[in-house]
Formats: C-alpha cells, sequence, structure tokens
C-alpha cells in the first residue's frame, strides 16, 4: 500500500451506527421496495443508494424532503462510536486529512457532525447536494478538491457497495470488521484492509509509513 | 519453499553484522522449531537469510551467579530447563511451566530463546493468509474462528496471541533478558521485551527486538524465602498444544500474609499479561480458600473477547481460583 494522505468517511456505518428503519422506509415509500428489510442500518443505506441510481430518476422536490426528514431522524437516532472522536484526533495530528464523503443530504450530513461536535476534524464535506450525485459521485469530488491521488486515499466501509465503490474509485476499501460474520464474507472481495475498531487507523497508517520506509540495507 | 541463504557465524558480533547487512530480510535461526515451519509454510514474512547462531559458544547454559539467582543461555534447550535441578530447585513453578511446553521432540530441539520470541501460531497466518504479519492488512481471526487462538482483551491490529509459556513463567519471578546489539548489550525485563503487539521495523511482532539484536541471555534473580508458585495451563489437547489460558503466579509469603505478588495470565491476549488489579488486592491479604473466589470479580475486568472466545476469561478466572487454592493448600 501506498503512503496514505487522506481517509473518506461515509458517517452511516464508519462513524456511527444508525438505526436501519428511515432508510427503509425511504426505499418502501419512494421506490416501492417489497424486499425484506435488513436489520443492518448501512446494507439498508447502501441498497436505497442502489434503488436510487437504477431508477434513473431525480426525486421531485417532496420527495426529496421526505427522504431528507428520514434522514435527519436516523441522525437523532444515530449512535457515534466510541472510539471516533479519540482516532480522528490521532489522525489529524499525524496530518492526515479528513474528509466526507457521504451519500446523505446536506442537512443530514451537517445535522450529523453538529450534533456529535465532529465538524472541526473535517478539512472538505462532500454530500450528495454538493457533490450533485451519490455513490461514487461525493468520493471522485472529494479526491479531485483535494489533489490526491486515489492511491493515497482510504474509504471506509462495512458493506459489499461500500467496497466496490471504493474499488471504481481506485481508492483503498477498508472493511469495517462491525460484524465479524459479514465481514468475513466481505473479506472475499478482497478489500485493501480491514480493521476492528477505529483506533486502530492510526496504527494502520504508521505501519504503511514503516514499510514505505522499510529499513535500507546497510 | 523459497530459496534460502544460511550464515553460520561463530562469534555474535559476525551474527549482528549479517543481521544488520540484510535488514529485515534476515532472522535469527536456533532451534528452528517455529523459523523452519514459517519457510516450509511458505509464509511471506519468512526470512530468506538465515543466520544460525548454533554454532556461536557460550549460549548454551544454567548455571548460578554470584547473588544466587540464575542465568541461562538463550541456546539452551527447553528439554534442558525441564531436567535442570538447580531451576527445579529454585524456580519449581518456571521447571513445571516448560515441561508442558509442547511435545518431548520438540522440547529437546528448541531453545529458550526461541520459545520467549517464537512467531504467534494463528492459524490464519500459519496457513499464509495476507493477515497484518504476513503482508496484508487485516485481521482474519478477528472474522473467522478465535475460539482457540485469539485474544479475549483485544488487540491492535493483530488479535493472535502470545504463544510462548516462558516468558509468562519468567515475569513473576521477575526475570530480565539480555540483547546484543551493534551498539553493547542491552537488559530489558522480560515483561519489556514481549510488551505484545509492536511495530518494529516495519513489521508487527509480539516483542521489541529489532532486526540486528540478538536475545543472548536470561537472568533470574535470587528467590526470597517465603515465595510460594504455580503455573497451571488449558489446553484444546491434553498435551502438546498452546494455552488457551494459562496462569503464573507467585505469592510472597509472612507465614500467611502476602507480602507481594505476581499475576501473570498466558494465552488470553497478544501478550504475557500481568493483572496488576489481582496483584494489588492480593497484597495485604491473608491467603485462604475464600481469599481465591474474592480475587475473581477484580481479575479481567477489561475483558474484550472476539465472538467466539469469550469461554477464554472464564477458563482465566477459573485458573486464578485453582491456583490460589493450590497454594493456599501448599503454604
Amino acid at each position: 500500500m501506498q503512503l496514505i494522505e487522506g481517509i473518506l468517511f461515509e458517517p452511516v456505518g464508519c462513524l456511527a451506527e444508525f438505526p436501519s428503519e428511515e432508510f427503509n422506509e425511504i426505499a418502501v415509500r419512494l421506490f416501492d421496495r417489497r424486499k425484506k428489510a435488513s436489520k443492518s442500518a448501512s446494507r439498508s443505506f447502501w441498497h436505497l443508494l442502489n434503488l436510487i441510481e437504477y431508477s434513473h430518476r431525480n426525486l421531485d422536490t417532496s420527495e426529496k424532503a421526505f427522504a431528507e426528514s428520514l434522514e435527519l431522524q436516523a441522525v437523532d437516532g444515530a449512535h457515534l462510536y466510541e472510539d471516533v472522536v479519540p482516532a480522528l484526533s490521532e489522525l489529524k495530528a499525524m496530518g492526515i486529512k479528513l474528509l466526507i464523503a457521504s451519500s446523505l443530504s446536506d442537512t443530514a450530513v451537517t445535522h450529523f457532525l453538529e450534533k456529535f461536535s465532529l465538524k472541526d476534524f473535517f478539512s472538505e464535506v462532500w454530500t450528495r447536494d454538493n457533490a450533485s450525485g451519490i455513490k461514487v459521485v461525493p468520493l471522485v469530488k472529494a479526491i479531485i478538491n483535494a489533489s490526491f491521488k486515489p492511491e493515497h486515499v482510504m474509504f471506509l466501509t462495512d458493506t459489499a457497495e461500500g467496497l466496490k465503490v471504493a474499488k471504481e474509485v481506485g481508492v483503498n476499501s477498508i472493511l469495517m470488521i462491525n460484524d465479524p460474520d459479514e465481514a468475513r464474507k466481505l473479506a472475499m472481495d478482497d478489500p485493501a484492509g480491514g480493521i476492528v475498531s477505529l483506533h486502530e487507523l492510526p496504527d494502520f497508517i504508521r505501519l504503511v509509513v514503516a514499510e514505505n520506509a522499510r529499513l535500507p540495507r546497510l | 519453499m523459497k530459496k534460502i541463504s544460511i550464515y553460520r557465524p561463530t562469534s555474535i558480533e559476525e551474527a549482528i553484522q549479517v543481521l544488520s547487512l540484510h535488514g529485515t530480510e534476515a532472522g535469527v535461526y536456533a532451534g528452528g522449531t517455529d523459523l523452519l515451519i514459517r519457510l516450509k509454510n511458505r509464509l511471506k514474512q519468512a526470512p530468506t537469510y538465515l543466520v544460525d547462531i548454533k554454532k556461536i559458544n557460550n549460549l548454551r547454559y544454567i548455571k548460578e551467579d554470584a547473588q544466587g539467582g540464575v542465568q541461562i543461555g538463550a541456546l539452551t534447550k527447553i528439554a534442558e530447563l525441564a531436567e535442570s535441578e538447580l531451576l527445579a530447585k529454585k524456580y519449581p513453578m518456571l521447571v513445571e511451566a516448560v515441561r508442558m511446553i509442547s511435545s518431548p521432540e520438540l522440547r529437546n530441539a528448541s531453545t529458550l530463546g526461541g520459545d520467549i520470541l517464537q512467531e504467534v501460531w494463528c492459524q490464519y497466518l500459519r496457513g499464509g493468509y495476507a493477515c497484518w504479519r504476513n503482508g496484508g492488512y487485516i485481521c482474519y481471526g478477528a472474522i473467522g474462528d478465535n475460539s482457540y487462538y485469539h485474544s479475549a482483551m483485544g488487540g491492535r491490529l493483530c488479535y493472535a496471541v502470545y504463544p510462548g509459556d516462558a516468558a509468562t513463567a519468567l515475569i513473576p519471578y521477575n526475570a530480565k533478558v539480555k540483547l546484543a546489539t551493534p551498539f553493547g548489550m542491552k537488559e530489558l525485563t522480560v515483561e519489556q521485551l514481549v510488551p505484545g503487539d509492536m511495530m518494529v521495523d516495519g513489521r508487527i511482532q509480539s516483542h521489541v527486538v529489532r532486526f540486528n539484536e540478538i536475545l543472548t541471555e536470561v537472568v533470574i534473580p535470587p528467590p526470597k524465602p517465603g515465595l510460594r508458585a504455580s503455573f497451571e495451563k488449558l489446553r484444546p489437547r491434553g498435551v502438546w498444544d498452546f494455552a488457551m489460558a494459562s496462569l503464573a503466579i507467585t505469592l510472597q509469603l509472612r507465614d500467611k500474609t502476602i507480602e507481594d505478588a505476581r499475576v501473570v495470565f498466558g494465552g488470553i491476549s497478544g501478550k504475557p499479561l500481568r493483572e496488576t488489579a489481582v496483584e494489588n488486592f492480593l497484597k495485604g491479604k491473608t491467603l485462604s480458600t475464600d481469599l481465591a473466589n474474592q480475587a475473581v470479580p477484580v481479575a479481567l475486568t477489561n475483558a474484550a473477547p472476539l465472538k467466539y472466545n469469550a469461554t477464554k476469561i472464564d477458563m482465566a478466572k477459573g485458573l486464578l481460583v485453582s491456583g490460589l487454592v493450590r497454594l493456599n493448600a501448599a503454604a
């Protein structure tokens, strides 16, 4: 792995445990989803993104408002992982640029960052609104705007869809091992790496630095 | 197996020169019961240049020092420790522990230094998976079967447990080690030597020995009168396996009052885990059968088991009870 300069975060599943009901509700009401709803917020969220993408239609104003209100509700019900603040503080102190690259709405992301007092950690915030798109779009915008090379960037995810998106963009896909059974299946998708807890990220990056500077032979 | 080159230096200085020459591509070769298996299993992390230190004189001995302590050369075989009358007289718990290491055949080949510095025995690493210790960036133990050889006390990227028994048994005796380095000898306690998953020279390893350093000697201070010790080990099989949980405990007694205690768990964490909360709880108490049960709630309160290994914590707590009961019966 090459030296890491930046990390992209999608709040759902990487920074906080969200409830799944709201994302499932959006899928049912706006896309007539009939499949059994997942209990995992991340899977529900990424499934919703697929529905939006495959529908090839833009949401009208009332649909957008409906989706946003449920996303805000989801943020209200979210619980920040306890290792987030210490990990982000350490990463920032190490000089790693932290960016939000989310397919949530502007309103939801802003509310999320304010609710958990995380705003100051992130140098840039990309959402489906200011990036004008979902899935790969916020990631690409974040990378271009920060002048990163994709291979110097990590994207954290705990879903197969997230891994796919990271691969499409060419960034290092880092599997968040939130559910060991799910992670075991996802490991077959060949992520660039995996972590059990965010507190491991600084060590991960230090290890990559050490490997890149592997001892010169005397 | 990949092509390897073997050097056979005849002095520590020469060995250090060779290790320095090849950087992290080289590794010390002594008993070979760990290293050769890593090579045979085609692990990416296995060294290409083996520095065979068996020809170096004066690294294989067990001798009493002037203060009444014991010095053990790093190349001393585990079987020699197990059969040593001097060790049995002064540190019976250490002898008890090394007799439970592996099989008689392997105890005849493996060395004390090798046992202390051995690589973890996670089935994923040994199976060639590209994990943190083998060129990859994920711990398969965290997502796969972690019931036997993975930490129930959290981890730092790698979740494999430290597998050695000798270090677990040496820590309660306040043993120290000597390392030969390019800049002279360095002395550390065994506890400092194996602090768990560390990044050393761009690699994750359980110990702090750098690529061009060699463990040469273990020094155990003289035991004080009134020292009682116990070692117990639970294995998936009755023999020839690594600990699912083990406990080395020493109590410094005056009559039945505990003046000092050392409690070290093995097989449950990335390092021999000194449980200072229990040590502090025991200090000043009178050794009794009840004390064992009173100590259990204090133990391992920060356990963080993985999906399949919570039972290790129960095992470790059970060993704490049986260890203290055993010491009480012997006191």
